[in-house]
């Protein structure tokens, strides 16, 4: 009994280490505290609230229990017509999508075989973001395709300690796609789901592929959008506009209040923003394939630029050309373009398109208006003509502008070797 | 006297050959030589004590028969044919799982004790797992080495990784997947390893031996966290399915058996009986002689361990020196380097070795010593941590470390397998000291201090239950250590009232988007450490822990460091950064601490009626806040006060147990003497109790708090003249935050405890007061001083306290 007492004792709990604070502006100290109060208030709130009968609650829950071999599950469903748009990207065109540009895109040729109309696209919202066997997936969202509708099946764990038969169900599903589809999956849904069979003893489904869009999606839009959030993708590349959406970071303590008996509402709009992230990822994939299976005039260069990359890293030469000939037409900064035209000569030169890279070099060189990048275009123009075109003397002429890009050094053996050369064939 | 030392035994003096063949480690001839030097010269007559340990032959066992031809192969490449006997029983014992705490001298062989089952289990089952706890990461490195070897050498494929926060990522992850001995630290698996368990499923699943080892080292709040985390421990690797056996190591403490069985909440064996051969040891106490015979003043016992350091190093003795603060340690190594730079030995053979140093700064240290051009090393106890150095000679301890326990942890540095070796105590003038200096004999004949934790200990408690019902949801009938399941039961309720976890169909589940064990430092202040940057090349020279920062850091500080002074310019508080800048002062600082104590609430009150004036004494949760509000600057070598300065600094506050005296303000009027008088004698009672108190309850004296105050909570601190009337009342408590069971221990003792105070003071030769008994008169004036003594003693008579004999 005294330590009950001690524990009555503990209340309210101990201050905060004073290290706590360390660092921290007082304004950002204070609301914190104040977000604090009002979480405490909260929590006081639905420990008096009393409640609220159970079955009423569900009832106010969309979807049903539904039985499985391994128990019951709550599933929400709901299917999307073929036509639907999410934003101005049509999400049945992800079915239309190459496979091969997918694997392209995220750098993994194993992804060129796959059937993208059995894949599965998979969101969760947890109690947590921290990571560790303490935090929960309490809703998985899965998408799949049937005929050219995209279906969204729904998990809700209505209370904790439920998980067993939604991991049985996840299981059978993944095992019967032919890839997992997720933002960010690779680093945290999926080592969080992997955890979260250990620990009910489920056995974890064997994954055949996985895409993340998030490398995908980073290699494309990095140049132009830094920030990488799905929403903010959402609006950017797929112009659509969440209305009302919850910030991720409410979404923990929305559900630890339901739990405690709080309202139902708050859950609804927890699966709307759940479905609206699978949604999202099938539009991602049909706009990212899409805008890389051909040439959109309109994209910005620095797409463009980007996609070039991709397919120069992907060794599809003539699909970087054709990216990088986009870029410069596209008519960005000038070290869009520069940077356009190098590529375009780097592919060239490697299908020995002698006048290409030519073409694309002096391009290059009539842009440039940085000292390091015009010292690269000539470089590039002084290899190009020492050692394919044979004319030393255009290479001595270009070499004098490449030191920056070489060093003093390098360009003072490089001058020195072509004024030998050219000595000899005098 | 102190002059006479300077004769030297005869081939000390010769000059350092600039390239030395033999190592100076293993020429020991000259300790004899000078311990009869000694003798003869007037230094043996400061010696309070001595007590020699003769020798110990080998006892010797066969190999156990339990150990496999590869393992028993790998042991002879390194020269062993045979064992000690409590090798060959921790072997026995643990291969038929029973759990076992090896409590042997330093340098008995504790490390085979384990790591033979370990290797053992090893080569039976490729899968098997061991993990290896070590209080520090240095402690795990040096570990991994050897281990290492070891493995390799027996043939088998696993490897030992040190998993810690230097750790790469793509070793994390062989560490988790193959790895068979994994060393880590308790903050790690605390932090990093328990709250994701289910990414080590296969070592917790695998999992047969855990070792402790330094398990001395685990006492107070640590000690109570890492039981916490042995409890978190076990529950995850039930869930995997094993349960492991514990393999315990320890230095010297009272209670080895009983310590063991706390911290893993299961039956321990104990092997305490050495088989390994130890060299005659000479041990000395030593007490420096009385300078003011009034005020009970000695020479300085840093001066003193400094001279007699000086005479071992010129004898080429390698020697350890021991102070008992970072400022000792420094203070000493500039005392050294200045006088044997006078007889032209190398400085550099001299050297600090302490816990603020950056780690390879250690490393360099560690390494000389073996590699014998270090002679002389100036240590906190950072080296009582069982770093390996090879053998010294001697040790001298400047100031007694406070325990039994720690100091035969200093003393069992010295010693060697034959030869003869010093183990040397120089006291100080405190009143703990002078205590031993009185009774001597008490070191080598009186049992030896316990080391104690209180695992449910209620913040600690609660703070790891976070962490568990984290790691697994907490089930009906699941079990956490040895905690009785009505206590968790009720723990995991307030949990739930706090909305932290969730309960539902019995079953508490963590409810919470925090990752609990961020909040939760195993070490009171590693987290948040300070860093020490030199502001003329902005680099950090060191770091120290958020305590100790207030009284060494504050600005105006002399910061000592390698030898060096430093001044602290600027102190970031909020950013915990100290910029100091080097200087040559001829002086260094101590800071002046405030205490206040305010009862939260009073669990057990009784009256001490003994005489006509009774006492009231009382038990309970006491807060303690403590500021530091000013420094003393004290001269170098002569010790004389140069003034002081003000600190501003936030105060520190804790929560924990307090016994309290209070004395009534009516029994204050009722004295002839000025009240501030009454009050400073009070205070005096109170430091002789805080003496007699830390010795009975065998602790460490700064394991117990002091201060006089007000009962309660709105009268003000006693100042020195006119304070208002309020009831004078000593309090000591415990130091550790949420207490460790000591100030319960004095409640109960609370008459003896007065009984014994009242012995000290009589017992000691000093006329009005000394630094061993009520302490020195505080200067504040002379009509303070007149019969300061003899008014505690009438104080103790009018409480009836007589001394029984």
């Amino acid at each position: 009994m005294r330590l009950k007492q001690k524990l009555a004792r503990l209340d309210p709990p101990p201050k905060a280490q004073p290290g706590q604070a360390r660092g921290q502006t007082l304004q950002r100290l204070r609301d914190q505290l104040a977000r604090l109060d009002q979480k405490e208030e909260r929590r006081r709130r639905r420990r008096k609230k009393e409640r609220v009968d159970q079955e009423g609650r569900s009832r106010a829950l969309p979807g049903e229990r539904t039985e499985t071999p391994y128990g019951e599950v709550h599933l929400v469903e709901g299917y999307l017509e073929p036509h639907h748009c999410h934003g101005r990207a049509p999400i049945a065109k992800a079915l239309a999508a190459s496979a091969e540009r997918l694997g392209q895109l995220a750098l993994d040729p194993r992804l060129e075989g796959v059937e993208l109309e059995r894949a599965l696209f998979l969101d969760t919202e947890t109690t947590g973001l921290a990571g560790g066997t303490g935090t929960v997936p309490f809703l998985i969202g899965v998408g799949s395709f049937e005929d050219e509708s995209l279906r969204i099946q729904q998990l809700f764990l209505r209370d904790l300690g439920q998980e067993a038969p939604m991991l049985h169900w996840l299981r059978e599903r993944v095992e019967a796609s032919s890839c997992l589809v997720t933002f960010n999956g690779k680093t945290f849904d999926w080592p969080l789901l992997r955890n979260r069979y250990v620990i009910n003893r489920v056995p974890a489904p064997r994954v055949s592929a996985h895409i993340d869009l998030l490398h995908c999606a980073r290699r494309v839009f990095r140049p132009r959008l830094g920030s990488l959030r799905l929403v903010e993708l959402e609006r950017e590349v797929l112009g659509m506009r969440r209305e009302d959406d919850l910030a991720s970071a409410m979404i923990p303590e929305l559900y630890f209040d339901y739990l405690d008996g709080g309202e139902v509402e708050p859950m609804l709009a927890v699966l709307e923003h759940n479905a609206n992230d699978v949604i999202a990822l099938s539009a991602l994939v049909a706009e990212l394939v899409d805008h890389f299976e051909e040439v959109h005039a309109e994209d910005d260069p620095r797409d463009h630029l980007a996609y070039a990359r991709v397919a120069e890293r992907a060794g599809d030469p003539s699909r970087a050309r054709a990216f990088a000939e986009a870029a410069v037409e596209g008519g960005g900064s000038s070290s869009c373009t520069v940077e356009a035209c190098l590529l375009a000569a780097r592919v060239a030169r490697r299908s020995r398109d002698i006048d290409a890279e030519e073409a694309a070099l002096i391009e290059a060189r009539a842009v440039a208006d940085d000292d390091l990048l015009r010292a690269e275009v000539e470089l590039a123009l002084a290899k190009l003509y020492e050692h394919r075109r044979k004319d030393l003397r255009r290479a001595l002429e270009h070499a004098a502008g490449t030191a920056i890009a070489e060093g003093d050094e390098g360009n003072d053996r490089r001058v020195a070797r072509l004024e030998r050369r050219l000595a000899r064939h005098r | 006297m102190g002059s006479v030392v300077w004769g030297k035994p005869t081939g000390a003096r010769q000059r350092e050959p600039l390239c030395r063949v033999d190592s100076p480690w293993v020429r020991p001839r000259n300790l004899a030589e000078l311990l009869e030097r000694w003798r003869t010269d007037g230094t043996w007559r400061q010696v309070v004590g001595s007590h020699r340990l003769e020798g110990v032959p080998a006892a010797m066992a066969p190999m156990p028969a339990s150990l496999s031809f590869a393992v028993i192969d790998a042991v002879r490449k390194r020269g062993i044919d045979r064992l000690f006997t409590h090798q060959a029983r921790a072997i026995e014992l643990a291969s038929s799982g029973r759990n076992l705490v090896v409590a042997t001298p330093t340098a008995s062989g504790k490390s085979l004790c384990f790591h033979l089952p370990v290797l053992q289990s090893l080569s039976e089952d490729p899968n098997a797992r061991a993990l290896y706890l070590f209080p520090t990461k240095a402690l795990s490195r040096d570990q991994e080495e050897s281990l290492r070897r070891l493995v390799s050498e027996s043939g088998l494929g696993t490897g030992a990784i040190t998993y810690d926060g230097d750790t790469p990522a793509d070793a994390r992850r062989a560490a988790r997947e193959r790895a068979g001995v994994l060393l880590t630290n308790p903050d790690m698996l605390h932090a990093a390893i328990l709250p994701h368990h289910a990414s080590w499923a296969r070592f917790f699943s695998n999992l047969r031996y855990v070792v402790i080892d330094e398990l001395h080292s685990y006492r107070g709040v640590f000690g109570s966290h890492l039981a916490n985390v042995v409890r978190r421990l076990l529950r995850v690797a039930r869930f995997h399915g094993s349960s492991p056996t514990f393999l315990f190591a320890s230095a010297t403490i009272g209670n080895p058996q009983e310590h063991a069985r706390r911290i893993c909440g299961q039956e321990v064996e104990l092997v305490g009986e050495s088989g390994a051969p130890r060299g005659p040891r000479e041990l000395l106490v030593y007490n420096p002689p009385v300078v003011n015979a009034e005020l009970g003043i000695r020479q300085s016992y840093l001066k003193t361990a400094v001279r007699l350091t000086a005479d071992l190093v010129r004898a080429q003795v390698p020697t350890l020196v021991f102070g008992n603060s970072r400022n000792g340690v420094e203070v000493m190594l500039k005392y050294l380097r200045d006088r044997l730079s006078r007889d032209q030995v190398d400085p550099s053979l001299i050297h600090a070795y302490r816990g603020g140093y950056l780690p390879d700064t250690r490393r360099r240290i560690e390494g000389a010593l073996r590699a014998g051009e270090i002679r002389c090393v100036v240590a906190t106890n950072a080296l009582e941590l069982g770093i390996d150095i090879g053998a010294l000679e001697a040790v001298v301890c400047a100031g007694y470390p406070g325990t039994i326990a720690g100091l035969w942890q200093r003393f069992g540095r010295a010693g060697r397998r034959s030869d003869l070796s010093l183990a040397l105590l120089v006291t100080a003038s405190n009143p703990v000291d002078q205590f031993v200096a009185r009774h001597p004999r008490q070191l080598w004949s009186q049992s030896i201090e316990h080391a104690r934790i209180d695992p449910d200990n209620v913040e600690i408690l609660v703070q790891h239950l976070k962490c568990a019902a984290f790691e697994l949801p907490f089930r009906a009938r699941d079990v956490y250590g040895d905690l009785p399941a009505a206590s968790l039961g009720d723990a995991l309720d307030y949990l739930a009232d706090h909305g932290v976890v969730h309960p539902t169909a019995g079953i508490y589940h963590w409810a919470s988007d925090s990752y609990p064990a961020n909040g939760v430092s195993l070490r009171s202040a590693s987290w948040d450490n300070f860093v020490i940057i030199d502001c003329d090349d902005d680099r950090t020279i060191a770091e120290m822990d958020w305590r100790s920062s207030h009284s060494m850091l504050h600005e105006q500080a002399i910061y000592q460091h390698e030898g060096g002074q430093f001044q602290v310019e600027r102190l970031d508080y909020e950013n915990h950064k100290a910029f100091v800048k080097r200087v040559k002062p001829d002086y260094y600082t101590t800071a002046m601490t405030h205490t206040k104590v305010t009862v939260i609430e009073q669990e057990r009150s009784a009256l001490v009626a003994l005489g006509e004036v009774p006492l009231e004494a009382g038990l309970g949760d006491v807060s303690v806040v403590e500021k530091v509000v000013g420094y003393k600057k004290i001269k170098f070598h002569t010790h004389e006060n140069l003034g002081c300065g003000e600190v501003h600094l936030p105060e520190m506050k804790k929560h924990t147990t307090g016994f309290w005296l209070t004395f009534s303000e009516a029994f204050v009027e009722k004295q002839v003497e000025p009240r501030a008088v009454v009050i400073d004698a009070l205070r005096g009672l109170s430091k002789a109790m805080h003496v007699v108190g830390a010795v009975g309850l065998m602790t460490d004296p700064r394991d117990v708090g002091r201060t006089l105050g007000g009962r309660n909570q709105d009268e003000l601190p006693p100042s020195k003249g006119d304070g208002a009337g309020f009831d004078p009342t000593i309090f000591l408590y415990d130091s550790i935050a949420g207490g460790v069971g000591l100030a319960p221990r004095l409640f109960e003792d609370r008459e003896e405890l007065l009984r014994r105070a009242r012995h000290l003071i009589e017992s000691c030769a000093c006329q009005e007061g000394c630094p061993a008994c009520i302490g020195p008169d505080a200067g504040g004036g002379d009509d303070l001083d007149a019969g300061r003594k003899r008014l505690v003693l009438e104080i103790l008579d009018a409480v009836g306290v007589s001394v029984v004999h």
